[in-house]
């Protein structure tokens, strides 16, 4: 019994965001969020979302192939090259805090100078960690 | 028939626990704290760039020369400890006391990633000075050699030791300010300015150390605005001297949709630069003429003029370039007016990827000397990263 709980534990926390934020998809979808990334820099570099939104991250590349990897989350993708189309992913603001993300693909002499924040702002609930 | 649901319950739970698990990697990123070494590539793939040339000058034979094969390699130690390599073959052939070529550690540094506003650096580091010399792979650029400014008034590819911090404070606003070794002034010269004076960390003499800060604001959306210093004495070599030297930089870029337009202006002070001339003067017969001042300025215009995406992808673009090595001269020495310049630069470049630029140019190259003729150069090159 312990064990089907613990198992559930995740499911159950996973589905209480995802239905909420399945309504709220259903009425009018996530937030996108348009990212550029070029040599070394994303554009832009400091997203704010709120405490239990979920955004839709689109990224574009204006040359050539980056990296997206935000620090302390599963999200690790690559973004295709100029013209050649773009890379989505979504991102749930959870929990509160500051979430760097940085491109992870070397790209060029300035590679480790390209990263950015996401700021996930705690609602007025003021849950956070 | 309830042990039977149950297993299937049970499935159920499984098959919901592992789609977190896959959600959690590919889709929505729950924020939420897990291993922050979590899909680190702990060491980078190699990349680099290469580029090789055909120029030619009128009344002259044509070269083709490959410029630079250039490697990079990374390394991760943790997400925070952080490797970068550049190694450079330059003319492609290196012996050992010819002018053939260069083998050059352009960069070699450990960052330590503390936090967005405070980064330390050490090791080989590039000068954070103007657009070109911490953005130099060929499709970054237009124009088959790198601006002249970007050569004679800024040395690049200026490199050196040190360490430093840097960091973006938000809002779209970096720097990264460094201490390094200074230049040495007994190699400067009227033609080339202070690039013959970089010591490229190679046994560099530090009775002195220099500094350099840039500064760069990218909080507007297609623009990017840069501010760059470096200032050092470079009087080892010269001890009773104190040639001191200043670099001053501004530059901006700007791009819209199927245009980009790109500024820079860059100025060098020399101190003592009269008592440098007599000295250098003395030791080997012939006064270098250096300036107390060199000054150096451009202005690019480039349009994508196919914009369907690789292979049909064409910029064209014009550029302006006024740079003087002798632009401020010690009391008692006169201007060589053949290092007085200007050079108007008009060409294409076409991608057949987004990493492989094919370029061609022309440049009109006129001085102020009125003995020496000017010159109509054309080139041809083929560089590309990976």
């Amino acid at each position: 019994m312990f064990i089907r709980m613990l198992l559930l534990l995740p499911l159950l926390a996973l589905t209480t965001t995802s239905s909420g934020a399945a309504r709220a998809a259903q009425s009018q979808g996530p937030r996108v969020i348009e990212i550029s990334a070029e040599r070394f820099e994303f554009w832009p570099s400091e997203i704010t979302v709120a405490e239990g939104e979920e955004v839709e991250l689109r990224l574009r590349s204006d040359d050539t192939i980056h990296g997206f990897r935000i620090i302390g989350t599963g999200t690790n993708l690559a973004i295709p090259k100029r013209g050649k189309g773009f890379a989505t992913t979504r991102f749930i603001g959870a929990v509160p805090g500051r979430y760097t993300f940085e491109c992870n693909r070397m790209c060029g002499a300035g590679h480790n100078f390209m990263r950015g924040v996401l700021i996930v702002r705690p609602s007025s609930r003021g849950t956070g960690p | 028939m309830t042990g039977l649901y149950r297993a299937r319950r049970n499935g159920r739970v499984l098959v919901g626990w592992l789609t977190v698990v896959a959600l959690l990697g590919r889709g929505p990123a729950l924020a939420q704290q897990s291993d922050p070494e979590a899909g680190f590539p702990s060491t980078g793939p190699l990349s680099g760039y290469m580029e090789f040339h055909f120029n030619k000058a009128d009344g002259e034979d044509g070269i083709l020369d490959f410029h630079r094969f250039v490697l990079l390699l990374s390394h991760s130690f943790s997400s925070k400890i952080r490797f970068v390599g550049e190694l450079e073959v330059e003319h492609a052939f290196v012996e050992g006391l010819e002018e053939a070529g260069e083998l050059e550690l352009e960069q070699a540094y450990v960052d330590f990633l503390l936090s967005r506003r405070l980064n330390v650096r050490a090791g080989m580091l590039l000068m954070p000075i103007g657009i070109i010399n911490e953005r130099h792979e060929p499709p970054v650029f237009n124009g088959v050699e790198r601006p002249f400014v970007d050569t004679v008034i800024v040395p690049t590819t200026w490199f050196d030791v040190g360490a430093g911090i840097h960091g973006e404070l938000g809002r779209g606003l970096r720097y990264r300010a460094y201490v390094v070794a200074p230049l040495n002034s007994l190699e400067f010269n009227a033609e080339e300015g202070i690039r013959g004076g970089r010591q490229k960390g190679s046994e560099d003499n530090v009775r002195n150390f220099a500094f350099t800060a840039r500064t760069e604001y990218l909080g507007l959306r297609h623009l990017t605005l840069g501010a760059s210093v470096w200032s050092g004495e470079s009087n080892f070599a010269t001890p009773r001297l104190a040639p001191s030297v200043t670099v001053g930089e501004l530059d901006a870029r700007y791009r819209r949709d199927r245009l980009e337009l790109r500024g820079e202006f860059a100025q060098v002070h020399i101190g003592d630069a009269a008592r440098l001339n007599d000295s250098i003067g003395r030791a080997v017969g012939v006064s270098p003429n250096i300036a107390s001042a060199l000054r150096g300025f451009y202005g690019e215009a480039a349009y994508r003029v196919w914009n369907a995406g690789a292979p049909r992808d064409l910029v064209a673009f014009f550029r302006y370039e006024n740079f003087d090595t002798q632009f401020r001269m010690p009391a008692g020495f006169l201007p060589l007016k053949e290092f007085d310049r200007d050079a108007w630069v008009t060409g294409v470049t076409y991608y057949p990827d987004p990493d492989v630029a094919v370029k061609a140019d022309y440049i009109y190259l006129r001085n102020q000397s009125g003995i020496f003729a000017n010159r109509h150069l054309v080139n041809v090159g083929l560089g590309w990263w990976f």
